[in-house]
């Protein structure tokens, strides 16, 4: 084998492991958020609002 | 893939179509979403006092909402009907910071109020509706656990006129064994609040065998006068059996009077009994002549002698935004 050869070997096989590992880490390491965006559906069910009730029974 | 949420010290790791403990963010497609932005579970005016606020505009109505889901999980939770629930198993209002906004400006009351749960789960609909108020002179409360990380509360705190911020013990290992908490960063909220102007408000709910020792009581007001300062008002607050906690007893009025004199004798200037009557403990006294300022009963003002924000007698300035 060539040098040329060998050191394009050598590129390639370095190559391939930083995109390994750069796949690796994207997979395993979580985006990270502190705002979160608003859902467009709540989840659960909705309730029509008339008038504003006057002091909850809820603490607080 | 997963994705963490930084909004609170727990950090949550969230699995695609999961949430973090707070119930309400999740993470869909990769992307963290709140679902319960807009869609308050409760809407209520209250006087201000039942926050408890006492030096923040005494007298007056506060639109008050909440959504559920809450970060913290306290065996004593009083309001975990909504708190300790699923947002897909709740019924909400749609209101839209807009709405609530204009709600609170077309019935005429001066202040919002986000809490019975915890605004920090939905920080993005308090803070949205905060900034909008502002913008219409409407003022903003929160009435929270400070269960959040540094930069989005200093954030939050930008629109925010007044809190009531829970001390609910003053060791690591109450807040491990009975919020599922930790103490140091409602510690880290609490002066972050008070050094950025925020008008502060500490609720302390005494728990019969679990936070009610002597020593706990004096280490936590030394804590408060040494971070907070002395004039911060302390509400001691009465337990009732309830939720996971239901085998404890209420808390008594004489423990809260122990209470409140151990933070009296620690030097702090002003200290409320709440939940339970008792007759110093809901009025206002100035810390410099002890004179009467304000007597409430119940949640009701019956007489006010503040003259702008001083006493009338000896012109002492008592910490609060009386207007």
């Amino acid at each position: 084998m060539t040098r040329r050869k060998f050191i394009k070997k050598l590129i390639g096989a370095g190559s391939l492991v930083v995109v390994g590992a750069g796949w690796l880490v994207k997979k395993t390491v979580p985006l990270k958020y502190v705002r979160a965006l608003k859902f467009k559906k709540y989840p659960g069910s909705l309730k029509s609002m008339s008038n504003i009730p006057t002091q909850g029974k809820w603490s607080g | 893939m997963k994705i963490q949420c930084e909004l609170c010290p727990k950090n949550c790791l969230i699995k695609p179509g999961q949430s973090g403990e707070c119930r309400v963010r999740l993470n869909i497609d990769g992307i963290l979403r709140t679902v319960v932005y807009g869609y308050p579970c409760s809407i209520h005016v209250d006087p201000i006092e039942k926050k408890p606020l006492f030096h923040f505009l005494p007298g007056t109505g506060i639109l008050s909402i909440a959504t559920v889901g809450c970060n913290l999980h306290c065996r004593n939770c009083q309001n975990w009907e909504i708190s300790q629930t699923n947002p897909e198993d709740s019924q909400a209002y749609f209101l839209p910071p807009e709405k609530l906004v204009a709600e609170a400006r077309n019935n005429r009351i001066p202040s919002i109020a986000y809490t019975y749960t915890d605004p920090i789960i939905f920080y993005e609909y308090t803070y949205d509706s905060a900034k909008l108020a502002k913008k219409e002179g409407i003022r903003s409360v929160l009435v929270t656990a400070g269960y959040v990380n540094t930069e989005p509360w200093e954030r939050l705190l930008e629109y925010v006129d007044a809190a009531n911020i829970d001390l609910k013990g003053i060791t690591e290992e109450f807040y491990r064994n009975v919020c599922s908490g930790t103490l140091k960063p409602v510690q880290n909220a609490l002066v972050t609040a008070k050094a950025k102007g925020v008008l502060v408000e500490v609720t302390n709910l005494i728990i019969p065998t679990l936070n009610d020792s002597p020593q706990d009581l004096r280490k936590l007001c030394s804590w408060i006068k040494s971070n907070l300062g002395a004039d911060t008002p302390l509400h001691f607050s009465r337990f009732f059996p309830r939720y996971k906690m239901r085998h404890l007893p209420a808390t008594s009025l004489g423990t809260l009077k122990l209470a409140r004199e151990i933070a009296l004798s620690e030097g702090l200037q002003y200290i409320y009994i709440g939940n339970i009557a008792s007759k110093e403990g809901q009025n206002t006294y100035c810390p410099g002549c002890k004179n009467l300022l304000i007597e409430r009963s119940g949640y009701t003002i019956l007489q006010n002698r503040l003259k702008e924000d001083g006493c009338p007698d000896c012109g002492q300035i008592i910490y609060g935004v009386w207007k």
